[in-house]
């Protein structure tokens, strides 16, 4: 294990930091990076920013997206009725 | 009564459901196919709705389920990139001695409704030109919050295949992200 990781090595760890718990010399390699470079502290942090932005579901209140067309409500209503029906 | 309560649920929850189906799908084909099953299905099970939940709340968990279906159909169908795949995209981020090739832009603190409007636009849209399978797997484990285990066992792919294609699409969204003026300095 080299004392430090590039850059690019430490954006894999960040980012598998992300999904499970690193080994120890993985964990301290990316500390030690990450507290010596701005880039890739701000990778870390966006990271983090980015899947709370994702997990948040309001916004989904908005009407920024677009809803159901006109057409695909009255595709699901028509299913509906169908399934009413029987 | 079941059918009064069902029409509402459509033009109540409709747009809401297509919404959170549509972000996580990143088609409107699917998300409409996700929300008819959603409200099928909650007809059927209806019984079972003893009101502990809000109608929405109790509607949006079984739209969770059937948006993990879809995207388990969907991802049968999309061919699993090999490893190297994408592997120069990633390249252009860097320098040879493994440095950024550019500066990481620090993103700006969106406080207004409006300003995270916008933001949840612009994610929303670099989620969408994702290459397909990472898509997939990014919703998967960002948007529905599913553990890498879970999706490797899902979409039959090793964990190392998971996580480069995990990496890559968090590569990619970081980078559409700056390059849509989610940044300070980049801000028009």
């Amino acid at each position: 294990m080299k004392w430090m990781a590039t850059c690019r090595e430490t954006t894999e760890l960040a980012s598998r930091a992300m999904d499970q718990r690193l080994p120890f010399g993985d964990r301290m390699a990316m500390r030690m990076h990450l507290a010596i470079c701005r880039n890739c502290a701000r990778f870390d942090q966006q990271l983090q920013e980015m899947r709370r932005l994702f997990r948040v579901e309001t916004g989904a209140d908005e009407d920024v997206a677009p809803g159901l067309t006109a057409e695909a409500r009255q595709r699901i209503a028509t299913e509906m009725q169908k399934k009413l029906g029987t | 009564m079941g059918t009064l309560d069902t029409h509402a649920w459509l033009a109540d929850h409709g747009d809401y459901l297509f919404r959170v189906a549509r972000r996580q799908l990143h088609s409107d084909e699917l998300a409409e196919d996700a929300v008819q099953e959603t409200l099928l299905a909650a007809l059927s099970a209806q019984a079972r709705y003893a009101g502990e939940a809000s109608p929405r709340t109790w509607l949006t968990g079984i739209l969770k389920h059937k948006i993990v279906d879809q995207i388990r159909r969907n991802v049968r169908e999309v061919e699993i990139p090999r490893d190297a795949d994408g592997e120069e995209a990633v390249d252009s981020l860097f320098k040879q001695d493994g440095h950024w090739a550019e500066l990481v832009r620090p993103w700006g603190n969106p406080h207004t409704e409006a300003e995270l409007s916008q933001l949840r636009r612009v994610l929303d849209e670099c989620a969408d030109r994702l290459k397909p399978v990472m898509a997939q797997v990014f919703s998967l484990r960002e948007v529905a919050g599913m553990e890498t285990e879970e999706i490797c066992k899902e979409l039959d792919i090793t964990p190392t295949n998971c996580w480069v294609l995990l990496h890559r699409a968090r590569l990619f969204m970081r980078q559409c992200l700056e390059l849509n003026g989610f940044s300070k300095a980049g801000a028009a």
